[in-house]
């Protein structure tokens, strides 16, 4: 039972941040299929910087995961202007786009590990090796009963990612530039209307989907694998988009959805262990988080709101 | 670049030509001649000559087993250009491939039929299997108005999931870990065929592959049903106005998109390999769609931009062998031709307003 929810937790909450951009990017008007792009993108620039800082500080030291952290919610935000520009300059169609970065991020990323792994380090590798992360829990409440597992065996980027989230909500739900990026995706004339520049905006709220997929990636990076390789490509950006639909674009919900998705998988992990199946069941497990969204989709489209003006261009003389 | 109509060539021609200049900054920055990098994947290809031949190998073998490789890939993007025409974003080659080609393995694969029956039954099933997820997909958007580009995403990893734990569990080699290979019979490629003192592998598919590319030019240009098709990619309402069943339309856009995939599937499963490695989900299907626009979706120019794609992939070999560049490399510059072909409306756009401003001008002259 702790083993699932400490799991869970630990795949939850990149998932989770990554579905929060996906969130501001899709609100603000412009679909976001690049998530899984700016994931891997991400966790290969956090992942070699992490490999270059290693040698720089003593064993041991948080110092080189801080500096891949930054190097990664960077990475990630600066191969976001891709899609921007794609899609706000080049008035690419915005799902093609997404695709389309998403073959670029996989090709650029695995060619650049191998030439940088050739060049720099002298060896031939596909792969990035990481430090595996010191694992703490929250004093006073991981003693409590049941609950108490939700504060055990914590990554350090769990907690950037719950403090990080927290204020994503915030400033997309109660600030002023939340709610014009919002009206972005709802009726961007009004915004253009009441002054403000409809593509910047929306060129902020990209940005804010590549750099916390980029966050999401190193996480995924040190939890799951404990290296970069091209096995990051796996899909958790396509989940992170099931979430965030499951969770009708809203942060509240999506949190909800990211979380039954990372305990089905947790859980379906634990059940095949105890009843001691074969392995290969845990396959049927991982299909329940996109059946769930299918089924939810079939049976409530109706009450699913996406933002209005989601996919269109922006275009001035339209009334 | 000419008008509109002839835009639909220099566009993309130019768009490719672009990308490959910029991968050719890329090879040059690696110490080697681009010049010989591009000829190196032309002749892994079959498309120049090689210096010298292995024992039973020549340009003929190497051409065809580029065109096995290619096979699937044209299906693919075809596949992708019927949705198109339709207004449909079928990302979900990836997964309808897969149960085309699962299903076509398992029930022929594994069966003792004689190849005269087998062959055209795996076409026949990979096809059916593969149109009935598209269809479903078409249906989910119809009846429930659930967005396609979402319902395709989810059913490529319930299909990724679902195979792969029936691969594991029944049919799967140990040695491989892959599923157990198929009966010759089945294969759709003749796998080392003695041709003279050649030894060639033969793939069956493409001469479907390529009339099926002139079949549906003819379909979108000369008949109802392609003026319906591409009626409603255009406009929904309106189409419902004149009097078209949109529904009806969308579905068996979707069925015949998804049944395209599957015999993708089924080339690619049952003719360039044997077997169907668990828990991936094929990359042609993906890069297909850019395939597809690279060519604004129009059949005969995706035999093209399908064949460019797949020289970058099947002449890599050759490139690594005889350049030393690590295989990534042409990945990468297929990578940059995707997102070059993607912005194709801005140059369209581009170009109107120069040639708008270049009137102007004139007029003003006058």
């Amino acid at each position: 039972m702790d083993r699932m929810i400490i799991d869970g937790m630990t795949f939850t909450l990149p998932l989770f941040i990554m579905a929060i951009g996906g969130i501001y990017c899709e609100r603000s008007g412009v679909v976001n299929l690049a998530l899984e792009g700016f994931q891997g993108v991400g966790a290969f620039c956090g992942a070699l910087t992490a490999v270059l800082a290693l040698n720089n500080f003593e064993v041991g030291s948080l110092m080189p995961f801080y500096l891949a952290t930054v190097a990664a919610i960077v990475g990630g935000g600066l191969f976001s202007l891709f899609h921007a520009v794609m899609c706000l300059k080049f008035k690419a169609k915005q799902s093609v786009s997404g695709v389309v970065i998403n073959i670029l991020a996989m090709s650029l990323t695995a060619f650049l590990t191998k030439l940088i792994n050739k060049n720099v380090f002298d060896k031939s590798s596909d792969r990035f090796m990481l430090e595996v992360l010191p694992k703490t829990n929250v004093p006073v409440l991981s003693d409590l009963p049941v609950i108490g597992a939700f504060f055990q065996d914590l990554y350090p980027f769990q907690y950037i990612i719950i403090v990080i989230a927290v204020i994503s909500w915030f400033v997309l739900e109660k600030t002023k530039f939340g709610m014009d990026l919002r009206a972005c995706g709802n009726n961007p004339q009004a915004v253009d209307a009441a002054g403000m520049n409809v593509n910047f905006l929306r060129t902020v709220a990209v940005i804010v989907s590549g750099s916390l997929s980029g966050l999401a990636g190193l996480s995924f990076a040190y939890s799951i694998s404990a290296n970069f390789s091209s096995s990051i490509y796996v899909g958790y950006g396509y989940l992170s988009i099931a979430g965030l639909i499951f969770g009708n674009w809203k942060i509240s919900y999506t949190f909800l959805a990211c979380l039954v998705f990372g305990f089905a998988r947790s859980g379906g992990y634990e059940l095949v262990k105890i009843l001691e199946m074969p392995s290969v069941y845990s396959d049927l497990v991982m299909t329940l988080p996109y059946v769930l969204t299918l089924i939810l989709l079939v049976f409530f489209s109706k009450f699913n709101n996406p933002p209005v003006a989601l996919g269109e261009v922006y275009d001035k003389g339209k009334r | 670049m000419g008008d509109e109509k002839r835009q639909r060539f220099s566009i993309p021609i130019f768009a490719v030509l672009c990308s490959l200049l910029l991968g050719a900054v890329i090879i040059a920055m690696l110490d080697v001649n681009p010049l010989d990098a591009y000829k190196s994947l032309l002749q892994g290809s079959g498309f120049l000559p090689k210096e010298k031949y292995a024992g039973g190998k020549s340009m003929l073998t190497d051409l065809t087993s580029f065109m096995n490789a290619w096979t699937p890939m044209l299906f693919a993007a075809l596949a992708v250009s019927v949705a198109l025409r339709a207004g449909l974003f079928n990302i979900g080659v990836s997964g309808q491939m897969l149960v085309g080609g699962y299903i076509a393995t398992l029930l022929v694969g594994y069966s003792d039929l004689s190849a005269f029956l087998a062959k055209p039954l795996v076409l026949f099933v990979s096809f059916v299997a593969g149109g009935l997820i598209g269809g479903l997909i078409g249906l989910l958007k119809y009846q429930f108005r659930i967005n396609e580009v979402v319902s395709s995403i989810m059913l490529n990893y319930i299909a990724q999931y679902v195979i792969s734990f029936y691969i594991n569990l029944k049919y799967v080699d140990v040695v491989s870990r892959q599923s157990r290979v198929i009966s010759p019979a089945s294969r759709l490629t003749l796998v080392s065929t003695p041709v003279g003192d050649l030894s060639m592998d033969i793939p069956l598919g493409v001469v479907l592959a390529l009339l099926v590319a002139f079949l549906l030019q003819f379909i979108f240009q000369k008949t109802v049903f392609g003026y319906e098709l591409k009626s409603v990619g255009t406009s929904t309402t309106a189409s419902q106005y004149t009097g078209i069943k949109v529904g009806k339309t969308m579905v068996f856009s979707m069925i015949l998109s998804g049944g395209l995939a599957g015999l993708a599937g089924a080339t690619n499963y049952l003719g360039y390999y044997n077997s169907i490695p668990p828990g991936v989900l094929p990359s042609i299907g993906f890069d297909s769609v850019a395939v597809s626009l690279l060519a604004s979706g129009n059949p005969i120019g995706v035999i093209f931009s399908s064949m460019l794609v797949t020289i970058l992939s099947k002449g890599t070999v050759y490139l690594t062998s005889s350049t030393g560049l690590v295989p990534e490399i042409s990945s990468m510059i297929t990578g940059i031709v995707l997102i070059f072909s993607a912005c194709g409306l801005y140059f369209q756009h581009l170009i109107k307003k120069m040639s708008d401003s270049l009137s102007d001008v004139k007029r003003g002259s006058e």
